[in-house]
């Protein structure tokens, strides 16, 4: 068995001077083999691959995260039609192209909102108070599951734009903006998934924590250009729009997409999605931690 | 270099808002031996637990593992503990042998070590059965089962079970038994609650008995049993009149049978040999026929009920 260094005595009360000696019987075998630790990378890897595991698991499962975002395209690109008529939208050709970014990002965002509540199962359920009894970093169980939220987000995407180029007739620019236009979009999820995973870690009911989502999501999603162009909203939801980090999201990926000059929104996406994330990050870090 | 015992609890306190959890506990637990910590619901076994496996901070008072602070080092703690609360922690999706592999690959162990582990486990607490399907299908001795070896797979040198044998079948409650006893053999530290006593009187080499946060009695089961002092002798006669004139003739020598409603038996407590001598003797003078005599120990469910029963139980 492993002996560390004696412990740093502090202000506590010095309680290591046991009464009673403990008698060492002959080597205890049992501890030989005793592990102790493993690194960082190990944890991550581990755990992330269990979600995925999940994730992928089962055929059902598969079959419903690819479902999801193309029943989402389907739904809207019919439901939206006539806004094709306003003038915001003409420029872009056809409502598919104005439609498909926000489509992009809202699948985004819900994945990022499953991500939360996968996590608050795995803290109900016990999983994670078994990890807590671990020598490991409570982090590397967030961070594993924001990376594999995001690989999965990937997938649906992927999945989103083969509906959208087959049965929608959406056309790019170019496959390359495609492309940038989709890791753009993961960007937001992972982004986002911290908000909700750092929801999570506070240990809210359940309940609270799907009003606490939705609080979350539907100012976001609805003060963007997402569904309508900005400028046909009322003033006030224009002016939140216009700080809202998934306007910029959202305005940066359907520059990619028609091949407009995306640049400022590219950036400012980026920046603000690095503030929610950094945000989050901390104040799940900190969740996580807290013991009763 | 000092040795520290494996877990050293000192005034011990926690409150959760007006809650008084525990209320000063102390104890040691040293290398190879097992304590066992019996108390009501709510007594506070599970707090103490919850404290010393880094889960809860105590409110006053301070315990060490392997001589870490629980509070300044719980990831040293971790280190040198193994925990099988009294909720199984399993994860659903997974198998139960991914499970264990997956805990042993945090653990640090490698890919071919972790599965040779997870193997060994899934013996030991007969699950190969079941060892390949998603714990959501599982029963919940199964998911017990699991748990209990999830606990054990870094072979900690400092072990915590939490009513670790409640909903196990006999069977699986031996073989916990077992595999407890061999740990502790091997050096192992162990604190395990418990609601059975013949489960304390077993494996336990020392107790304590909660009651409302508090240590109301403490050692070694059989002077547990002892301190309650009185053995019983279990008398039966051929009929209740021959038992109700016996009952007559050792009343007048001292003794305080108890008779049993409608059944010609006496039970009468007596506190050592020498009592049970004259008893017989007294008997035999009075010429009365004397059936059948047993003379049975205390148990522990004595003691318990004996610290509990007066009016002190919390409802
Ligand atoms: N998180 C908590 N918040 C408030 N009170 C708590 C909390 N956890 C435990 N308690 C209270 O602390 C006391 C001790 O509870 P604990 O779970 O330690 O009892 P126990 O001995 O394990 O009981 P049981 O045999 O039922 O498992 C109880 O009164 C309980 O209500
Ligand atoms: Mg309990």
């Amino acid at each position: 068995m492993s002996r560390h260094a004696a412990p740093v005595r502090g202000p506590r009360p010095d309680i290591t001077t046991s009464p009673t000696t403990p008698i060492r019987r002959s080597p205890p075998a049992a501890h030989r083999e005793h592990w102790g630790v493993s690194g960082f990378g190990t944890q991550l890897w581990v755990l992330a691959l269990r979600s995925i595991r999940t994730a992928f698991g089962h055929y059902r499962l598969i079959f419903l995260g690819i479902l999801q975002p193309v029943v989402i395209m389907l739904l809207f690109s019919q439901a939206f039609a006539g806004v094709s008529e306003l003038p915001g939208v003409a420029s872009y050709g056809s409502y598919i192209n104005y439609l498909l970014p926000a489509t992009l990002v809202t699948i985004a965002v819900i994945t990022a909102m499953s991500s939360g509540a996968a996590l608050m199962f795995e803290i109900t359920s016990g999983f994670v108070g078994r990890l807590r009894t671990m020598p490991i970093s409570l982090f590397a169980v967030l961070l594993a599951r924001s990376i594999s939220d995001t690989l999965r987000l990937v997938v649906q995407l992927a999945a989103a734009m083969v509906v959208a180029v087959l049965v929608l007739d959406f056309r790019s620019t170019s496959w390359v903006a495609s492309v940038a236009a989709c890791a753009l979009t993961a960007a937001v999820g992972w982004g986002m998934s911290w908000v909700f995973i750092a929801i999570a870690t506070w240990r809210p009911s359940q309940e609270v924590m799907q009003a606490a989502s939705f609080v979350v999501i539907f100012p976001l999603m609805f003060t963007t250009s997402a569904y309508m162009p900005v400028e046909s909203m009322p003033g006030w939801m224009e002016a939140v729009a216009t700080v809202n980090p998934l306007t910029y999201a959202i305005d940066a990926v359907r520059a990619l997409t028609v091949g407009d000059p995306y640049g400022t929104d590219l950036a400012a996406a980026l920046a603000l999605l690095c503030c929610a994330a950094l945000i989050g990050i901390l104040t799940a870090a900190h969740g996580i931690r807290r013991t009763r | 270099m000092p040795t520290h015992a494996p877990v050293h609890v000192l005034g011990l306190g926690k409150t959760y808002g007006k809650v008084v959890a525990l209320d000063g506990i102390s104890f040691t637990i040293d290398e190879g031996s097992v304590l066992g910590v019996l108390g009501h619901n709510g007594a506070g076994k599970t707090s103490l637990i919850d404290i010393l496996t880094t889960g809860a901070r105590p409110t006053s008072g301070a315990a060490t593992i392997c001589g870490w602070d629980v509070v300044r080092f719980p990831h040293h703690v971790r280190r040198s503990i193994g925990v099988a609360g009294q909720f199984a922690t399993v994860d659903e999706e997974l198998t139960g042998r991914a499970q264990l592999v997956l805990l042993a690959r945090l653990y640090g162990a490698g890919r071919r070590a972790a599965r040779d582990r997870a193997d060994e486990l899934i013996d030991a607490f007969g699950l190969a059965d079941a060892a390949r399907r998603k714990v959501r299908t599982y029963s919940g001795g199964m998911r017990r089962k699991l748990d209990l070896a999830a606990g054990l797979v870094a072979r900690p040198p400092v072990l915590f079970l939490d009513e670790p044998t409640t909903g196990l079948d006999p069977v699986s409650r031996n073989v916990l038994w077992e595999i407890v006893t061999d740990l502790a053999h091997q050096g192992t530290a162990v604190l395990l609650t418990t609601q059975y006593l013949d489960e304390a009187d077993v494996l336990a080499d020392t107790l304590i008995v909660l009651a409302r946060g508090r240590v109301v009695a403490e050692g070694r089961p059989a002077d547990l049993k002892r301190s309650l002092g009185n053995r019983t002798v279990a008398i039966r006669f051929p009929s209740l009149t021959a038992s109700e004139y016996a009952a007559q003739c050792v009343a007048s020598h001292g003794f305080r049978p108890v008779r049993d409603s409608g059944e010609p038996l006496l039970r009468i407590p007596v506190s050592g040999t020498g009592d049970i001598a004259s008893l017989v003797r007294t008997l035999d003078g009075s010429g009365v026929d004397v059936g059948d005599l047993t003379v049975s120990e205390p148990t522990l469910d004595d003691v318990y009920l004996a610290l509990h029963g007066a009016g002190d139980h919390p409802g």
